[in-house]
């Protein structure tokens, strides 16, 4: 464009006019929360006054016990329900590139399908089957696999179990399609040149698709963390309020929880949210050390 | 190798993985029709065999739950939101791309590092923004903070970059001014993305809970995700209906997805390709 004249005025002036409507939706909704918080931050709220505490909110989180277990939630969550997710979409990602040869389609569909449902219908359909007298123990108990029916909603475990199953159910298929497409993209001379060098397909598998594929699973692996960092809907419906006893607390739940239900303490409530940004924010410093290279490139 | 198929045992592995999997994925969806049919006994059973409570539980769904005036209220929501968030992010990544200039690249910086902010952290501030303005339980409560995404933007600049800058300059030439260039000349050739951008749009507020959940204080505003959530935790809760509103807040969306695939997964994974 060229940066003289009135006509590269008039080009300007339009662009601006095209982000205006954004921008100004910007200011309201995150640039205005983001300034007010630093305000918040340091208020406590008693009924319906404020007044102002400094750091009081910080001091009083380093001793609720609540929070931080929340916290440890989840990184419980992260550190093991995504594993097991990626293995699993790996696998039927896998299987469905290079393992069938009919049928391809209809699979990636049916496997997708559970994307569909929000988290709310989900976190409801898994808490009627997962009644003591509900479906999956009835299955579990004709099967024989399990003696007695497991308490899943009641007990501190099975009810972190509940969770597990539940977040795997809606986005295995999700993280599927992310590697389904980061195998298809892969150049199939590379096979082709392996084939005449001799190489297995196991080897090829372990030697070519698997590095090739790390950047997809790192990013997916960083999408699911964010993500379940966030957790909120299904220990808020699934186990009902982050129970029993606070086994299933999120942070984000509890953050909630301390601005509209337990108290309306919003400072408090601020506070701990700065927290959950920073956490938030060493994540992302660290997807971009693992993927920013990769992400030029493309 | 020739025509004849080899039947070994991985083959059978793989299909015993592969049936497994969808049994498991479709097996919910299923059993949530069969249990718009059952009475609430047998829902929580969890009976896999239809009964004939259909009628008596779709009549406590619609008169004691509300449910057209949730589907009504979910819809009207998610529409408005779709056709101002469209109109607004797209709107927003065309100036960003096709009129670039240092200072909107530097907006657009600062845009996308609040993607790493997480909702809870941001809604609280803007809760209170609704007390101060008195829009608390309204619509245009849920509405108004979703309009402007940054994700859309990003996503929709990247489908603009693609769009020849040539094109845009012969209908200058032509005449043209820049917004009929954008609605008569780029837009029209962009359906796929635009169709991905209001899908997303759609099933973030469709399905959205947390915000209309802090935001929404009385019967009559609630929206599905909102009605579902209250039912499950009520005292005693009304299974066979229960399943009616979670299928009509389930069936819009797999019908959506079924009938527009690609646009749909595209706007899910962020990109088309």
């Amino acid at each position: 464009m060229n940066k003289r004249g009135p006509y590269y005025r008039y080009l300007n002036r339009f662009g601006w006019l095209c982000v205006a409507p954004a921008m100004l939706l910007f200011c309201l909704f995150m640039l205005y929360p983001i300034l007010s918080s630093l305000y918040y931050v340091t208020r406590k709220w008693k009924g319906a006054t404020d007044s102002f505490i400094g750091l009081g909110n910080f001091a009083r989180m380093a001793k609720d016990q609540v929070f931080q277990q929340a916290v440890g939630h989840n990184f419980i969550y992260m550190a093991i329900q995504i594993p097991i997710m990626i293995f699993l979409a790996l696998v039927l990602a896998v299987i469905l590139n290079q393992g069938i040869k009919h049928l391809r389609g209809t699979f990636r569909t049916i496997f997708f399908l559970p994307c569909v449902t929000s988290l709310v219908a989900c976190s409801v359909l898994f808490k009627i089957l997962l009644q003591t007298n509900g479906l999956l123990n009835n299955l579990l108990l004709s099967a024989r696999i399990i003696g007695e029916p497991i308490s899943w909603l009641g007990t501190p475990f099975w009810a972190n179990v509940a969770i597990i199953l539940a977040i795997t159910w809606r986005w295995t298929g999700y993280n599927m399609v992310f590697f389904l497409v980061g195998l298809q993209n892969i150049d199939s001379q590379i096979y082709e040149a392996a084939e005449v060098d001799g190489a297995s397909k196991r080897l090829q598998f372990f030697r070519i698709t698997m590095p090739l594929l790390v950047p997809v699973i790192l990013f997916s692996a960083v999408t699911s963390t964010s993500g379940t960092m966030q957790l909120f809907d299904e220990p808020n419906i699934l186990t009902t309020q982050g129970g029993p006893a606070n086994a299933t607390m999120t942070a984000s739940l509890y953050i909630y929880r301390q601005a509209f239900v337990i108290n309306s303490d919003f400072g408090y409530a601020t506070a701990m949210s700065y927290v959950v940004v920073l956490i938030a924010g060493v994540f992302a410093y660290i997807q971009m050390r693992l993927l920013g290279g990769k992400r030029e490139e493309k | 190798m020739s025509g004849v198929r080899r039947f070994t045992f991985s083959t059978l592995v793989i299909w015993i993985v592969l049936l497994a999997g969808a049994v498991i994925c479709v097996f919910p969806f299923f059993w949530m029709l069969v249990g718009t049919t059952l009475n609430p006994n047998d829902v929580l059973k969890g009976l896999v065999r239809p009964g004939d409570e259909f009628s008596s539980n779709w009549e406590k769904a619609v008169s004691n739950y509300n449910l057209g005036l949730f589907f009504w209220n979910s819809l009207k929501i998610a529409l408005l939101t779709v056709v101002f968030g469209v109109a607004v992010n797209s709107l927003a990544a065309f100036g960003f791309e096709k009129y670039k200039s240092k200072a909107r690249d530097q907006v657009f910086g600062i845009l996308l590092l609040t993607l790493i902010i997480p909702q809870i952290a941001l809604l609280i501030p803007t809760f209170r923004l609704f007390v101060f303005a008195q829009l608390l339980n309204t619509h245009l409560a849920i509405i108004l903070p979703s309009v402007m995404s940054v994700f859309i933007i990003f996503f929709m600049r990247q489908n603009f970059s693609m769009f020849p800058t040539e094109i845009m300059e012969a209908a200058r030439v032509d005449g043209a001014s820049e917004l009929a260039t954008f609605l008569r000349i780029v837009s029209p050739s962009m359906k796929a993305s635009f169709a991905s951008a209001a899908i997303y749009i759609f099933l973030a507020q469709w399905n959205s809970y947390l915000w209309p959940l802090m935001t929404v204080l009385s019967e009559v505003k609630k929206t599905l995700p909102i009605a579902m959530a209250t039912m499950t935790n009520a005292y005693t809760i009304e299974y066979g209906a229960l399943m009616i509103i979670v299928c009509i807040s389930v069936i819009p969306v797999l019908i959506l997805f079924l009938t527009m695939q690609r646009q749909f997964v595209a706007g899910l994974l962020g990109s088309v390709k």
